[in-house]
């Protein structure tokens, strides 16, 4: 009798696949369940935003940083100011910068709650998806209320913010605040202690904190593997270093980690809201910019912690209107790198839950 | 953790689920219900009109057009003998506009609004284009605060004073250097060089204009 051999064959997962939050290709090399070889195929989402921006004149350029990460897109709006207003060397009212940290916080929460029920969504629990969505909506409708779009806001802008808050922003979002607080009980409730959520998650996708660093990776994913970095902290921009907030940090890495990370980061982000409107200033909210605006010879690069990591401008002026370059960096890009890296010898249902818990979107990545 | 541990915990998160069993369902049926938009909300882009006349507040001044970054907005105008401009074309392409918001800050003469509608499906993309009658219509029963009123009884003393907006009795009034001065037409999204477009005699002006717009305006219209 001739002895039973394996053969290894690939699988195409996407371009399609919900499970890749956007259009990317993983190809994988499978040998039975099992996965040999990751390889992601991207550049399906590209947009040539970086090409778009050597067109436009520089206020022109910011509904383009919306797309360039539609989830949070109050960071990518305002690491591309803050880059235009580091050439420009602006001065920002101090009510502006208040406004933008109520926002950029507001939008991480956002963002880590669509993460929260995406994720237990890709893995088999559709339950946090629904509540989720339903928690974010308030934040949304408080975007709408002051800047009028829901998701590409164009609300942080080259000098400061596009307008004041309304009158019933402070009430609302201290509202939703407590409401939010109140649901972590339910959060924890529903999945932390899960035995099949424990057996789908831990010890699954382990990164290493050596890995993670040779990677380049940022945000949660670092943090998850042990690492007390946060460019909030360590590299203040805007007003950061005026509020009292922990990082919290895990221990192992793996897919269970990653996920706790983020609902920890969201009660640490409510309380740099809350200490933002309580010392919210009267003032102006916009540098006066000229209309024929031209930032100086020169080039720049700036860098922020968005809701997935560090992400950073890079913008060169030659004097004129318009940019000569603008690049962007989005930690996306770095997190799915490690895909390959961390996804052997894994199931395809495990690869599903390492790709979710990294957060990674495709918009950033391909920009 | 034992099997009680186990099944304790999966009781608790049902539990969880549970409690929303009896809670009434949020979903809005559209288009049955329809929610109320913030007041602020950035929907269609529509033109306004003078409350009092109903003539278009818009006075071609083509700042919109200059800071759409996706080359939406189209208008054309021409001079009359008392160098009066005069709007020709305005066109909004609905499958271009970004939602920006931009060419509403831009407008200093409460000419144009991003209305909170937000409902323009069509059956084919041409019909996306809406032409400036169609603007002005869907605008007319928009609420707008009107910021010209304050500077309107400015310019009634001086006859030279900058035109604030078209008025018909008016029309001795010389525009001021800063208006545009060029039978200009709208930023080309093809990207073509700009200015070979210039036909019209070139006024003094013409030069610097020419230069404004290469740097102002988006040369391609890959979005």
């Amino acid at each position: 009798m001739a002895e039973l051999r394996t053969e290894e064959f690939q699988v195409n997962m996407g371009p399609h696949h919900p499970s890749t939050h956007g259009v990317c290709r993983l190809v994988l090399t499978m040998d039975g369940e099992k996965v040999v070889a990751v390889e992601p195929v991207i550049g399906y989402l590209h947009r040539a935003i970086e090409k778009i921006c050597e067109n436009r004149t520089y206020p022109q350029c910011s509904p383009m940083m919306d797309r360039f990460e539609y989830v949070t897109a109050m960071s990518s709006d305002y690491v591309y100011a803050l880059a235009v207003e580091k050439l420009a060397q602006l001065e920002v009212p101090e009510r502006a910068e208040y406004l933008r940290v109520i926002m950029l916080e507001l939008n991480r929460i956002a963002s880590h709650l669509i993460f929260w029920g995406v994720t237990a969504m890709d893995i088999g629990a559709y339950t946090p998806f629904l509540y989720g969505l339903r928690e974010r909506e308030d934040i949304i409708d408080l975007f709408e209320m002051t800047c009028g779009q829901r998701l590409t806001y164009n609300y942080i802008r080259i000098g400061g913010v596009s307008r004041d808050i309304p009158k019933e922003f402070e009430p609302k979002c201290r509202a939703f605040i407590k409401k939010l607080r109140g649901k972590f009980s339910d959060y924890e409730g529903l999945l932390n202690e899960n035995p099949i959520w424990l057996a789908r998650t831990k010890g699954i996708g382990v990164l290493t904190p050596e890995t993670a660093i040779s990677y380049g990776a940022s945000g949660p994913v670092l943090r998850a593997s042990g690492i007390d970095y946060d460019l909030r902290r360590d590299d203040p921009y805007s007003i950061y270093d005026k509020f009292d907030f922990a990082i919290p940090t895990q221990k192992t890495g793996d897919c269970y980690d990653r996920f706790i990370q983020r609902l920890d980061e969201m009660k640490e982000s409510l309380k740099i809201i809350e200490q933002a409107l309580d010392g919210l200033p009267e003032g102006e909210i916009k540098a006066k910019v000229k209309p024929k605006f031209k930032p100086p010879e020169g080039e720049v690069y700036s860098r922020i912690e968005s809701a997935r990591g560090e992400m950073g401008a890079y913008v060169r002026s030659d004097g004129t209107t318009k940019p000569v370059r603008v690049k962007l960096r989005g930690s996306s890009y770095n997190h799915l790198a490690l895909v390959p890296e961390i996804c052997t010898d894994v199931l395809i249902a495990d690869l599903v839950a390492i790709f979710a818990t990294l957060d990674i979107i495709m918009p950033e990545v391909d920009r | 953790m034992g099997l009680i541990d186990h099944i304790r915990n999966l009781l608790k998160g049902l539990g969880i689920a549970g409690k929303h069993l009896g809670r009434h369902a949020i979903t809005i049926q559209y288009p049955e219900e329809r929610m109320e938009m913030p007041e602020r909300s950035r929907g269609i882009v529509v033109l306004l009109s003078d409350k009092e006349t109903g003539e278009l507040n818009c006075t071609a001044c083509e700042l919109c057009m200059r800071a759409c970054p996706t080359a939406a907005i189209k208008i054309v105008t021409h001079r009359d003998e008392n160098k009066k401009k005069h709007l020709d074309v305005f066109e909004v392409d609905n499958g271009l506009c970004c939602f920006c918001g931009l060419c509403e800050e831009a407008c200093n003469f409460s000419a144009l609004k991003m209305a909170t509608k937000y409902e323009f499906s069509t059956l084919g993309a041409d019909e996306l284009v809406w032409d400036v009658n169609k603007l002005q219509e869907v605008g007319r029963d928009v609420d707008y605060v009107d910021t010209r009123k304050k500077k309107k009884p400015k310019p009634e003393p001086k006859a030279d004073a900058k035109p604030t907006a078209p008025k018909p009795e008016k029309t001795d009034a010389k525009p001021k250097p800063e208006q545009p001065a060029t039978v200009s037409e709208p930023v080309n999204p093809a990207g073509s060089s700009t200015e070979e477009k210039v036909n019209e005699e070139p006024l003094p002006e013409e030069q610097e204009r020419k230069e404004e717009k290469k740097e102002g305006g988006p040369t391609d219209g890959s979005v």
